[in-house]
């Protein structure tokens, strides 16, 4: 029988992207952080059930569901608005997933999403400039706030994305596209970024 | 060409993909004659000015939208989610 | 490097102290930066810039900005080498490598200038007229002649070393063209705080403030202008973009631009691309984009050495250039007049002044006596000659006597034509105007408003006036505050009266007239003009396609409305009766590069790897592409060669023990609601209420027009939830399908889909020993005997150790076989677990060429059956559809004309010589019949070496199908040279019973 030790998972950027730095030198106008271990599911509420289930989720989790594109963040989850009566539901810790999924499946919909997607941080002084390559939505700071999210398509690739505060070097906004499409996102990215200069580091979701 | 989805907001066209008139109405398979259902599958008008028509958001939220849409100018004038509008005419 | 003759001692925009090194035809020479390559040319007394395109006549510089019809060159070397580069717009920059065209052996001397001689033959129509017969001749003969003789520059040939990107872009208030007008609508906007993008196609900000000697507010405009772009470049909001031309305007406020990031550069800077390709999104825009002037037409006006007033003005004035040392100014309006002021103030001498305006305005006159000009009020110049270089013009005066002049520059100048293309780009059309002599926009696109010389106001005030009150209004309709906007540059109005003069005739020329030119770059004259008129090729449209007028690369900016006056003058009708220019987008020319971006090579679109692909690539697996996914083709073994022999392998392996395919690339949509089954019953044919929790089925979707769409398993994993499995390929479309169904069809149901194709790494587990296989990967609480986990079987699991998986015995290739999926992080975990699990049986992974193998043996339809032309009777699953309920496609399928036993039907084929190869796409005829469409009587759709058989199988459609089980009929394909003889069979080849999936 197979050992448990031997089922180690793999990351959607395995072979991908890995810390360091590229592009530019000296310039560090991107940060890209991969992100790794989160849980995902998305949730669907049923006919008129969207009520019931904000109840729920601010209950358990403290949260306001967001009734527009923008993403509600607490200290261990998140809720994103992905639809009209849709949400991804997004914890720090992948572990309890089972259990939030059975707890809200009376409410909604539920499918664990949590490899579904290939998740980036991402800040920089000159992080703006090189999504611009891209992102053909209008992310300047008068037209997307902190906390505004979008599902929108990035060089053919369907994207989540949202902006966090601002962070010490810059604008801060964290991206999710499909794991299966994480080699094409990057090739895009790393090859819009390099200008500026990338630094690459691995952190957790 | 933009479109401002109702959810997502002014969107590039390319984030979207058109299906066609809106306002032909599926008849009931077990009911219907098949004249009527071949009606509904073919049978198209092509207006030189305002149609309304169905969009789908597909690299955004999903949504099927409803599109009214002027053919000449391409001036868009009204957009709405397809599933309220269809729910509040089976209503 | 040879000294600059004609590079004056001071003055203009250049910057003497950074000299610079280029090359033409491979020369050397020396210019400045912020010279262009023809600044440059000019300053060291090349005038032959190039060859032109039909007559290989010597042609030298008309302009100083992008009309430029003559100076086209082959800009870089090797794989940067671009054709057809404007040298008036090519900024220079040091080691710069230029090549003139259309000339052979070389410029000086073109033997292919003997066309002039022959050209009786190529007048308008020749490619028509003289090309036509025999048809055979065209290939052979006719097309590489003309590609060598005619033709622009060459391509490089090699792969653009270079990279290109796109960018997006948004602002309140887009200004196009960076001149007075321009600069003004930027100033009121960008004080108040709006975002503001001001492109413009020149290196340099200004406009023609670079090129005049002009005051505003008082000083001069070269002061003006620096403090006004430096306090652009301090306000945030707003983006100054020189060397972007603004190329198209498209709907709903969209602009197409280009940015040439690199092209001053001999090579891009590393991570820099060579051009971005901008898509802007504006509130709204300001057209500023100036005038472009026009020239008069009169034999030998091509003469290098003849060139516009104002360009000859801006090359003076902006780069120091002495365009001439000995000046003659032909001219039919006020303009030109300043050429002629402002080349005697760098030191030129103008010899003559031909005005082809009768009265003699004191002001002129005195003008001429101060320039130490002779003046020739009504006069015209009726002659241009020179060869290479221009060197007499011969003028007749208003009393019909002619003057020969020595002369090395002709300044020309018939007024100014507003740049007015983006207005028409969204189907406006352009309106004459009476009082100015040209076109000026029309009915404008919503959100765009014209300022200053591109709406025919000509003036520097009222260029001014205009900028700054159009972005006021701009703004105002945004309802955005405009009191910050600041005052409106002053200026003082300048004349600008003008009788245009579109062409001299009646000279008497010693031999023969000569040739005037209406198009230089299309070597269109206006005798030609005059034949399509005569020969009835008279609306606009035929008079560009048949002389090719107003084509090619230039688009006619110097040409269209000579044209159209010759036009209008052979026709008895005035230029807006003739017709009006319309333009469409890009307004120059555009690299396809720049416009494809980073989207070239592998990144040409997307790709989708499965969670197993870097197993896979470790396992030295072939990739091959379907769809969006790069899926294992096959997985050869050291040794093995050839691939048919790797797919044989693994089919047998299959058959005999077990091995394991990725299909993970299947769709997935998880489908949930109290409505879940019901919505089910209305998008598959067959019934679903019915299913257990915990089972798997086949389910097949129509079209609604009755054809079959997709088809897959889905499994019921609760009451009110299903999991939907889609073909690879159709994935996308399904869900696009379902929500459609849902949200348009029917909205009340209770009922939520949504995809988990990328949460779930997916692998068969197929052959007799799959069970034993998966013994070592499941969890040991899970019953997997037959009895416990019956075929379609469908349920939740956990594999080492607890992690929650799925486990569906379902089976593509007729075998034991098992679908495990694990969260897709795991999916290589997977791909290992089951390796080492399946050692002791030699489990083989096998890819999509056995998959496809193992699926035709057992006749199952896939892609090639599932072609959007068949029918699920089609196919041999007409019992499938439920008579008990409505779902899509159900009326239509039902129509008599698509359930006639004479349809092509789904069977199997063997040829008849086992031997015999058989190949997908080969037509069925009749034994004995002739191959004519009209014995076509199906095809063949699918094949495979059946390693089990040891011979060819294949499947596919045709006429009375089953009923003709036995009968032998041809496999006609004449595309590959193949016609044998097959027999028609079961599309069932292996196991009718279904023994071995039963196991």
């Amino acid at each position: 029988m197979a050992e448990t030790a031997q089922w180690t998972p793999r990351s959607a950027w395995a072979g991908i992207a890995q810390p360091g730095t590229f592009g530019a030198a000296g310039r560090g106008g991107v940060t890209a952080t991969l992100l790794e271990g989160h849980g995902l599911a998305s949730l669907i509420a049923a006919p008129g059930g969207a009520e019931a289930l904000a109840r729920r989720v601010e209950q358990s989790l403290g949260l306001a569901l967001p009734t527009a594109p923008r993403i509600v963040s607490g200290a261990g989850h998140d809720v994103i608005w992905s639809g009209p009566d849709q949400w991804l539901l997004r914890a720090r810790s992948r572990g309890e997933m089972p259990s939030l999924i059975a707890e809200l499946a009376r409410y909604a919909a539920v499918s664990d999403q949590s490899d579904a997607r290939a998740a980036l941080r991402l800040s920089g002084p000159h992080l703006r400039d090189a999504l611009a390559k891209g992102v053909m939505i209008d992310l300047h700071p008068a037209a997307f706030a902190v906390g505004d999210a979008a599902a929108t398509s990035v060089a053919h690739l369907g994207v989540q994305l949202w902006r966090l505060p601002d962070a010490a070097e810059g604008p801060a906004f964290e991206i999710m596209v499909a794991r299966s499409l994480a080699g094409s996102f990057w090739s895009w990215f790393a090859a819009s970024a390099a200008e500026f200069g990338c630094r690459v580091v691995a952190g957790r979701g | 060409m933009r479109i401002t989805c109702p959810y997502c907001g002014a969107r590039d066209a390319q984030e979207f993909s058109y299906l066609g008139a809106a306002d032909p109405v599926r008849p009931d398979g077990m009911a219907a004659a098949e004249a009527a259902m071949a009606d509904y599958v073919y049978l198209r008008d092509n207006p030189a000015g305002p149609h309304r028509e169905l969009w789908y958001h597909g690299s955004g939220c999903r949504s099927w939208l409803i599109v009214t849409r002027d053919t000449r100018t391409h001036a868009i004038s009204a957009v709405e989610p397809a599933k309220v509008r269809k729910a509040g005419e089976a209503a | 490097m040879s000294a600059q003759p004609f590079r004056l001692a001071s003055g203009g925009l250049i910057d003497r102290s950074q000299a610079l090194s280029f090359r033409f035809d491979g020369k050397s020479y020396g210019g400045h930066a912020g010279d262009t390559l023809a600044s440059a040319l000019l300053a060291n007394g090349v005038r032959l810039v190039g060859r032109s395109f039909k007559y290989h006549r010597p042609r030298g510089i008309l302009s100083a900005g992008p009309e430029e019809p003559n100076a086209l060159v082959e800009l870089r070397s090797g794989a940067r080498r671009e054709p057809n580069t404007r040298a008036t717009v090519a900024e220079l920059f040091d080691g710069l490598e230029a090549v003139s065209q259309n000339r052979w052996p070389s410029l000086a001397f073109d033997l292919l200038s003997l066309n002039g001689l022959f050209s009786p033959a190529l007048v308008a129509g020749f490619y028509y007229k003289t090309f036509m017969w025999p048809a055979s001749f065209w290939e052979k003969l006719y097309e590489p002649l003309i590609r060598r003789a005619a033709g622009l520059g060459r391509a490089a040939g090699a792969e653009d070393p270079d990279h290109y990107e796109k960018a997006f872009a948004f602002c309140d208030l887009l200004v196009i063209g960076g001149g007075p007008a321009g600069l003004a609508a930027a100033l009121a906007a960008g004080r108040t705080g709006a975002r503001v993008i001001l492109c413009d196609e020149d290196f340099r900000l200004g406009g023609r403030l670079l090129a005049e000697k002009r005051e505003i507010d008082g000083r001069p405009v070269a002061e003006w202008l620096a403090a006004a772009l430096a306090e652009l470049e301090s306000l945030p909001d707003v983006r100054l973009m020189p060397r972007t031309t603004v190329f198209g305007l498209y709907d709903h406020g969209t602009y197409g631009a280009v940015e040439r990031v690199s092209d001053h550069l001999p090579q891009p800077q590393p991570h820099q691309p060579r051009q971005r390709a901008w898509r802007i999104q504006a509130k709204r825009a300001i057209l500023a984009a100036g005038a472009l002037e026009r020239p008069i037409v009169f034999p030998g006006n091509d003469t290098p050495g003849v060139m516009l007033a104002g360009a000859a003005r801006t090359y003076a004035n902006r780069y120091g250039v002495l365009p001439g040392r000995e000046t003659v100014l032909f001219t039919a309006g006020d303009d030109g007049w300043a050429t002629a002021r402002d080349i005697a103030a760098a030191g030129g001498k103008v010899a003559a002044i031909v005005d082809a305006r009768a009265d003699a305005d004191p002001a002129r006159k005195a003008l001429a006596d101060r320039l130490g000009a002779r003046l020739f009020a009504g006069g015209v110049v009726e002659r241009a000659r020179g060869g290479r270089q221009l060197d007499q013009v011969t003028i007749r005066d208003a009393s019909g006597a002619t003057h020969a002049l020595a002369c090395d520059l002709l300044a020309v100048s018939n007024g100014w034509n507003p740049t007015l293309h983006l207005t028409s780009h969204q189907n406006g059309k352009p309106v004459w105007d009476e009082e100015i002599h040209c076109f000026v926009p029309g009915t404008l696109p919503a959100g765009l408003a014209v300022a200053g010389s591109a709406a025919g106001r000509f003036t520097l005030a009222t260029a001014l006036e205009d900028g700054a009150r159009l972005a006021r209004e701009a703004l105002g309709d945004l309802g955005l505050s405009v009191a910050a906007a600041g005052p409106v540059p002053a200026a003082d109005d300048e004349p600008c009266g003008l009788k245009p003069l579109w062409r001299v005739t009646g000279g008497k020329g010693p031999v023969f007239p000569g040739k005037a030119f209406v198009d230089f770059q299309n070597d269109v004259t206006d005798a030609d003009v005059e034949l399509a008129a005569r020969e009835g090729f008279r609306p606009v449209e035929h008079l560009k396609r048949y002389t090719t007028l107003g084509m090619a690369t230039d688009q006619g900016k110097t040409s269209n409305l000579s044209g159209l006056a010759i036009m209008a003058e052979q026709t008895g009708r005035t230029i807006p009766q003739a017709g009006t220019t319309t333009f469409r987008p890009p307004y120059t020319p555009v690299a396809i590069g720049a416009l494809g971006g980073h989207h070239r090579g592998k990144a040409f679109r997307p790709v989708r790897l499965a969670p197993t692909h870097g197993w896979s690539s470790e396992q030295g697996a072939v990739f091959v592409e379907t769809g969006q996914w790069l899926r294992a083709q096959y997985y050869p073994k050291p040794g093995e060669t050839d691939w048919l022999a790797t797919v044989n392998r693994e089919v047998l392996a299959v058959r005999e023990t077990v091995g394991i395919c990725d299909v993970s690339t299947l769709g997935k949509i998880d489908i949930q609601g109290a409505d879940a089954a019901a919505f089910l019953e209305r998008v598959y044919i067959n019934g679903w209420k019915a299913l257990p929790v915990g089972k798997a089925r086949y389910g097949l979707m129509l079209r609604e027009d009755g054809f079959v769409m997709d088809d897959g398993t889905t499994s019921r994993l609760g009451e009110h939830h299903f999991l939907m499995t889609t073909t690879t390929a159709n994935a996308g479309k399904v869900m696009q399908h379902l929500e459609f169904c849902h949200q348009v069809l029917w909205p009340d149901l209770d009922v939520g889909m949504v995809s988990v194709s990328e949460q779930w790494a997916q692998v068969t587990v197929a052959g007799p020993k799959a069970r034993k296989t998966l013994r070592g990967v499941v969890d040991p609480e899970h019953d997997l005997s037959n009895e416990a986990f019956p075929y379609l079987a469908a349920r939740a699991v956990t594999v080492g150790g607890g992690i929650p998986a799925r486990l569906f015995r379902i089976s593509f290739s007729g075998e034991l076989a098992y679908e495990l999926a694990v969260p897709a992080g795991y999916g290589d975990a997977m791909m290992r677990a089951l390796m080492q699990a399946g050692a002791p049986f030699g489990i083989t992974p096998y890819g999509t060429e056995a998959l496809g193998v193992l699926r035709i043996e057992k006749g199952h339809v896939a892609g090639n059956e599932l072609s959007g032309q068949t029918t699920a009777r089609d196919l041999g699953l007409g019992k499938m559809m439920s008579s008990k309920k409505d779902y899509v496609g159900r009326l239509m399928a039902n129509r008599a004309a698509l359930n006639e036993p004479e349809r092509p039907s789904f069977v199997g084929f063997k040829p008849v010589d086992r031997r015999e190869r058989l190949r997908a796409g080969a037509h069925f005829i009749g034994v004995g019949k002739a191959a004519t469409m009209a014995n076509d009587e199906g095809y063949m759709t699918s094949v495979a070496h059946s390693p089990h058989l040891n011979h060819w199988i294949g499947l596919g459609l045709i006429r009375g199908g089953s009923a003709r089980i036995g009968e032998q009929v041809r496999a006609y394909d004449p595309v590959r040279g193949g016609d044998i003889l097959v027999e028609i069979c079961s599309p069932v080849f292996l196991d009718p019973e279904g023994a071995r999936l039963h196991g």
